[in-house]
């Protein structure tokens, strides 16, 4: 009976936690860029290059993972009856928090899902975004304790609802009817990718599994802070250990704060950058993945949310926001990457829109209750 | 791992809501706990109230009292 009990309480999230671990080693072993098998961020920054929405040419690919999440979360909501039509949370305040949640993630070099296959890869650079993500979330908490609300959502009609898996459909059908629409990288990472069809299925078997077990990078830090339950983490933790051993099955773990693919040694700023992203996404009440499984839900304020990260993304490389990963240069030199003055001014721009939101968003004149 | 126990959950729209009720109780010295909201309940990963379901009436006239919206409230095996 305790051993059914445990199982029903940790079960879906440990069973998602496995099978977005052995996902992401899939997806990199079939193309995807080295601890980059899943990443929302740069998935959806290589979407908006696909677009046409920013012209940095190693970094455009309409990935089928992101299409995947959001359709197989509308698919799981669907069939346990749970696809609701709901907006009206702050949408505008949304989209502003999901323009700057990416331009954080990207300064770091990755969502904290990537984050978590960084440290499961070995890369020590990641430790310091895994701190930031930490001050952020307990910065995000320390607001909620005050009160803050976006305000609450309202049941709309289920067209409201079905927008943005109508768009991934979309989506779907460009890149395979209509590529030529589409801008490809030839070189970096937005060249490197799984068969689309193999990406596409480990997207939806990820929106499926992560609909139902509600896993949620920063939930789950944000329970073991407010609430002390590790039902949530249990998922980050299960991401982490599954990627570990894959990678040193596969002889891909290299624990090291040198030369890791896709990642940089500004430390500071890796730490500030993630710092961003785990509060504004306590604002928003769910990371990137779990907006886009809400949105896959039916949830209008998440789909705006998602275009706000699409269109943060599209910034931060029309504005040379983004981090550059370390290299080695051809005389043999380490060359350390980061960010520039820009994206500084840019991290720092972004606390300060999330403090005048929260600001304003605490209970007071306007109750948000 | 403890026996299930049968509870009073409150669900919220939003987790200022959780957190003023939180409040409200404490203040009153009401008996219950933040939880995360139960699966069982909603897909949603909100924050939900706990409390003794002996405690209903008193504490649905305090919540009506104090203008907190609830997203309605379960009898629960937790």
């Amino acid at each position: 009976m305790r051993e059914k009990n445990w199982i029903r309480e940790y079960g879906w999230i440990l069973l998602t936690g496995v099978v977005v671990g052995v996902a992401a080693l899939v997806l990199t072993s079939a193309g995807n860029p080295k601890n980059m098998g899943f990443c929302i961020a740069c998935f959806e920054r290589d979407i908006a290059g696909a677009l046409g929405m920013h012209s940095a040419g190693k970094v455009q690919y309409l990935r089928p993972e992101i299409i995947g999440i959001v359709l197989g979360s509308t698919l799981a909501a669907a069939v346990s009856k749970e696809f609701r039509g709901r907006a009206g949370s702050s949408p505008a305040c949304r989209f502003a928090i999901g323009v700057f949640v990416m331009i954080g993630a990207l300064v770091f070099l990755g969502c904290p899902l990537r984050m978590v296959i960084r440290l499961g890869g070995g890369d020590l650079t990641a430790v310091a975004g895994l701190l930031g993500f930490l001050a952020g979330i307990l910065v995000g908490i320390f607001f909620l304790r005050r009160g803050f609300s976006l305000g609450r959502a309202y049941p709309v009609r289920k067209g409201e609802g079905s927008i943005l898996p109508g768009m991934m459909i979309l989506l779907l059908f460009l890149l395979l009817a209509a590529p030529s629409l589409l801008r490809f990288s030839e070189e970096g990472p937005g060249s490197m990718h799984a068969f689309w069809g193999i990406s596409l299925i480990a997207g939806l078997a990820v929106g499926a599994l992560a609909q139902r077990s509600r896993l949620c990078m920063a939930g789950g830090l944000r329970d073991v802070f407010l609430l002390r339950d590790f039902r949530l983490l249990s998922g980050f933790l299960a991401i982490w250990i599954t990627v570990t051993i894959g990678n040193l099955l596969l002889g891909n773990y290299h624990l090291s704060a040198l030369s890791q693919p896709i990642a940089h040694s500004q430390h500071l700023w890796s730490f500030l950058g993630m710092a961003l992203a785990g509060w504004g996404s306590i604002l928003l009440g769910g990371c990137p993945l779990r907006q886009l499984i809400l949105a896959g839900e039916g949830n209008g304020d998440s789909a705006v949310t998602v275009l706000g990260m699409i269109v943060g993304a599209a910034v931060s490389h029309n504005f040379g926001l983004a981090g550059a990963a370390d290299s080695v240069a051809a005389d043999g030199t380490y060359v350390i990457g980061g960010i520039g003055t820009a994206g500084m001014a840019a991290v720092a721009l972004g606390f300060a829109v999330l403090l005048a939101v929260t600001l304003a968003h605490l209970p007071g004149k306007e109750e948000a209750v | 791992m403890r026996k299930k126990q049968p509870r009073l959950v409150v669900a919220f729209h939003t987790t200022a809501g959780a957190i003023a009720t939180e409040r409200l109780c404490q203040a009153c010295g009401m008996e219950g706990r933040l939880i995360p909201v139960p699966r069982i309940i909603t897909s949603d990963c909100g924050i939900a109230w706990s409390a003794p379901p002996n405690l209903r009436e008193l504490l649905e006239g305090k919540l009506q009292q104090a203008g907190i919206e609830t997203a309605g409230l379960y009898d629960l095996l937790l």
